[in-house]
Parts: structure tokens; sequence; C-alpha cells
């Protein structure tokens, strides 16, 4: 199965409408964002806190959630849409997105927004930090907590991910899972053009990694996939085919749209009437 | 002082078991005693400082007080960003065990000497960084430090330095150790092994009343005020680090002095310049050539 291919005809639900609205009309009030990488992960978190996390919005800090982090800090606009869906604050606030004293900047912060555990922005530090957290949970007996990390495939290419990898698997840490956002392309452009990935699922198998690829924009493919977390010793990675720009037919698969610094109402309007 | 460090390490986590050991790939039998007593306390994990650094930043968000250890440079260039990110940016109790300060390593080259530590780690806010004398004040660092829930960065010396630090007198509010009155109107100011160095030229000074030795074995002083007042006292501030000149001890002064609006002294700089240094040979030819000595030392002062 041609998984991009599923992941380009995958219909979204009203939800997901719903939250790709949000982050455009924060695009539009800052005047800037990743829009195309915020809009291939939007299933993905979104997803994990729905259905699978255990997490509670009234109590950021409760000691016995599951610990969510975007490695990939610059796709921030989908987490923010999400922890504002699920009541971590008001969705009214995405309007100050990037302003001068906004919790809400281009890549989270830990200190300030409930619901961000850790600042990520620099490529290559969450699956590290990840990787410490889901160790001491273990060493803690805390056998119920999970550790999810989000990494871009453009990201793959910091050593430091496959530092990490090596260390997750040696610590049998089967309370880890990672998703790999594979929307294919980076900053300049096609991720194939840039730094070849191979044959990803083998390379993490190589790891010691449990790996599965899906299309990471169907709900149930996610809440499977994630499912399988614990069932062995290893750590998971879910290796999700996505398309970047995913719902908004301007950026679908336009590396320009990485980082695109301005965005019209008229833009924005294509998707909140529907259109495709 | 490596070997009492990781001793210390080892008895402070018999009775904290927040506190861990997290080697990367070091020497055989490092720590054998803790792997056998408190085997879940102790890590000896693969050569991937990048990695470690942040493995690390995760276990402290969840409680864990970690103690790293490897050679000084492979923490403070490769894995700066994570020093800066993933460690001081969240405020997290990760604890850096340096091997090597300075040129104990110099037979190794300019990729193990570690020149520019300081600068790195001082650069970063609310780091806290630490060069003892001698193997005693390496213990009572460590050991003062454990429960501080901050970022601290500990360097080595070589190893078997002569015990000095008992001999050092603690300035009121504890910025400072120093040797001779306050009064002296020359002041020796060092950190790490050459305050051994800067004792001895004390110690055969014609004029001992017109010289202090300050020692600072922790370095973040520059918005102390204790020692600001002390220099105050000083006609001239003579700054003896083991380290680059720029961003590292000295800098430290200069910014205290400066901001302090003190101006009248003469601050003068003894250290290892500011280029690569490519040469080998020992720790003390390089502290030979750098004129890091007793007699050139001693020399500069009386002219």
């Amino acid at each position: 199965m041609d998984l991009h291919k599923s992941a380009l005809s995958e219909e979204l639900n009203e939800e997901s409408i719903g939250l790709r609205q949000l982050i455009l009309e924060a695009v539009a009030s800052g005047g800037r964002g990743h829009i195309g990488s915020a809009l291939s992960l939007i299933e993905l978190i979104n997803t994990l806190y729905a259905s699978v996390m255990r997490h509670n919005p009234s109590d950021p800090d409760w000691s016995d959630r599951d610990i969510f982090i975007l490695s990939k800090g610059h796709g921030c606009l989908g987490l923010y849409a999400v922890l504002a869906k699920h009541g971590y604050f008001a969705p009214s606030e995405l309007e100050t997105f990037c302003k001068f004293d906004s919790r809400l900047g281009g890549h989270p912060e830990w200190n300030d927004l409930p619901g961000v555990e850790f600042s990520t922005g620099s490529l290559g530090h969450g699956l590290a930090v990840g990787t410490g957290i889901a160790k001491a949970f273990k060493m803690k007996g805390q056998n119920q907590r999970k550790v999810f990390v989000l990494l871009g495939d453009g990201e793959l290419g910091e050593g430091s991910v496959w530092e990490s990898a090596s260390h997750a698997s040696k610590h049998n840490l089967n309370n880890l899972c990672l998703l790999v956002d594979y929307n294919h392309m980076q900053s300049y452009g096609d991720v194939e053009e840039v730094l070849p990935l191979r044959n990803l699922k083998s390379k993490w198998e190589s790891f010691g990694f449990d790996a599965i690829e899906i299309n990471g924009h169907s709900i149930q493919s996610i809440k499977e996939s994630v499912s399988k977390l614990g069932h062995s010793p290893s750590p998971l990675v879910v290796i999700a085919h996505t398309i970047k720009g995913k719902g908004f037919p301007p950026a679908e698969n336009s590396a320009s749209w990485h980082h695109k610094a301005s965005i019209s109402r008229e833009e924005i309007s294509y998707l909140l009437r529907g259109e495709k | 002082m490596r070997k009492r460090a990781l001793d210390t390490v080892f008895k402070l986590a018999k009775q904290d078991p927040r506190i861990i050991f997290i080697g990367s790939d070091l020497g055989v039998g490092t720590l054998d005693s803790m792997k056998r007593d408190l085997p879940n306390q102790f890590f000896m994990e693969g050569i991937s400082e990048q990695h470690l650094i942040g493995f690390a930043a995760g276990l402290a968000k969840e409680g864990f007080i970690p103690y790293l250890n490897t050679i000084a440079n492979f923490f403070t260039r490769r894995a700066l960003e994570q020093l800066i990110l993933d460690v001081a940016l969240h405020q997290l109790p990760v604890k850096i065990l340096a091997s090597g300060g300075g040129m104990v390593y110099a037979p190794l080259g300019p990729t193990h000497t570690a020149t520019d530590d300081l600068a790195h780690l001082l650069s970063i806010p609310n780091f806290n960084v630490y060069a003892p004398c001698d193997a005693d004040e390496m213990e009572d660092l460590i050991t003062l430090d454990a429960q501080s829930g901050q970022p601290s960065y500990f360097r080595f010396g070589k190893g078997g330095e002569e015990i000095v630090s008992s001999e050092l007198q603690l300035s009121k509010k504890g910025d400072f150790k120093f040797i001779g009155s306050n009064e002296a109107p020359i002041a020796l100011v060092t950190t790490g092994i050459t305050l051994q160095i800067c004792k001895s030229v004390y110690e055969s000074f014609p004029l001992q009343t017109n010289l202090q030795i300050i020692h600072l074995p922790k370095l973040n002083v520059r918005k102390s005020q204790e020692l600001l007042e002390t220099l105050r006292n000083k006609a001239r501030v003579v700054v003896i680090e083991e380290h680059q000149e720029y961003g590292g001890l000295l800098t430290q002064i200069l910014h205290l002095l400066h901001f302090g609006k003190y101006y009248n002294c003469e601050t003068e700089s003894i250290s290892l310049g500011n280029n690569f240094i490519r040469k080998y040979g020992s720790q003390v030819d390089h502290l030979n050539f750098f004129n890091i000595t007793k007699e050139k030392i001693t020399e500069r002062l009386v002219i």
C-alpha cells in the first residue's frame, strides 16, 4: 500500500478541520508560522491527547501523567491548537501567537504555557530527553506512565537522534513511543533529495525498535499503531506518512510553505469554506 | 582529584537514591564498587555526549540528580547546545564532572586540552562553575552543591595535587578564599590548581604584607559585592588562570570591576593566551611556556 497516497486522499473530519482553522487564524494574527509542518502533524498530536495519553488539562502537572514532547518544535502551532482544544488554555489566546508578550512563541516553551513539557526548537533534542524521562519512569516504578516524542523526517538528519535511538533500545524503553512525521519534505525540498532516509522502517528496526508504518492522517491507524507500545521489550516507532500542509490545498506538498511568513484571508477561506 | 570526585558521588548516592552516575565510556574498572553496590544508580553509556546530556536532563526533570563524567571538552564543546537548552534553560540539576581541566591532556593536543571550557560554561545563565584547587576542596564543593537544584560544572585537575585548601581563609560571605591581608595592595586572583603556584609565590614573596592571594573555587563572581569590596583595596590585580585569556576568570573580574565602577587598579592577565595550542609535552611544560610559574610570577610582581 502506498501510504503517502493514502495520506493524501484521507478525508479530514470536522474536528481536524476545526484544528486547522485555529492554526490558520493564529498564523494570520501572528503574521508568521510553520504552516505546512503544523498541518501535517495535527492528527498525530490530537489523537494522542484525545484517545491515548493520560493527562489532565485542569492539572497540567498531574504527577501520574504521560509526557508528550514535540521534538520538531517548529510544528508548535499544531500543538498549541490541540492544547487549546483540550482546555489547557483558551483558544482565543492563539491570536497572540508570536506577539511580544505572548506565551505562544514560534517554538514551544515549557515554563509559561500549560501542557508544554519541554522547550524545543533546535532539532535533535527531544528524543534524548524523552529517553531520560522514560528511563526515570522505570526507575521510579511508574510503569503506567508513557513518553511520546514526535520528530520530523528532516530532523532525522541530526546525529543525536541516532545516539538516542541506540540508548533507548539498550535500556529496553518499551514505555517510549516515537512518532515520525514523515511528510517527505523539509525546508529546501524533498527529503529524498536533501538527505535520503532510505528504508526508514529497517533503519529503526536495526536500532532495536519495533517499527510500524501508517497513514498519519488516519485516526484509526494512529490509535492502532500506538496501542502496540509495551507489547514487547523494545521502544516503538510509528512512521507516520503525512502530507505537508494537509487540508490546505495551497500548502499541500509545498516546501515553500515550510515557514511561509504571511497568509491572506483569502487563503484561509479555502479551508474555512471547506474547499478542497 | 577525579577519583575523589567519583568517590564522593558514590558516597552521596548511598545516602540519596536520586543521585546517579553516568559515565561516557570511561576506563575499565571506573567506580566498580558503585556498580556493584548501587547498580540502579550507575550507568556506563556509549560515546554519545549530546545524547547523554539530554538523557540526564530527562532524568533530572523527573527528580533525579545525574552526575556525568568524561573529558571536559567532549561535554563543553560537542554538547554545548544540550547544556544550554536541555539543562540550563530548564534549570535542571545536571552535574558535569569534567576530566582534564586546562592543560592536563597536553600530550593529546588541542582536541583534548580544555582551554575554553570556563568561557563556554560561564556564558550560560545560572550554571554553577567550579574549579577546585585540590581533592579536599573538590569533595567539599560536590557535597555542598548536591542539593542546590541547579546545573553545575566541576573542573578536575590532573590529580595528586598538594592539599592546600585547608590553609585558606574563607571570606565572610563565602564568595572567595584567601591568603594574606585584605589590605594588601596587590592581589593574585586565581582558580583551580594554579592556586598552588600562587601560594608558593606568596610564601617566598619579599613583602608578604603587600600581597594577597584570592582563590575562587566558584567562578560565578561577576556580581559578587564581597569580592568587589575586597578588590577596591587593590592597586594591582593580577589574574592567573589555566585557561584562554577571554571568557574565563579574567572576564569575570573585569566585568566586576567595570560595573562596580572601580577603574583605578592596574589589571593584568597571566593565562594561556588566545590561540589554539599546537604543542605537546606536559601540563608543566605549558605552564612554564605561558609563565605560570612561581619564578615568573614573582619576577613580574617585583618589577
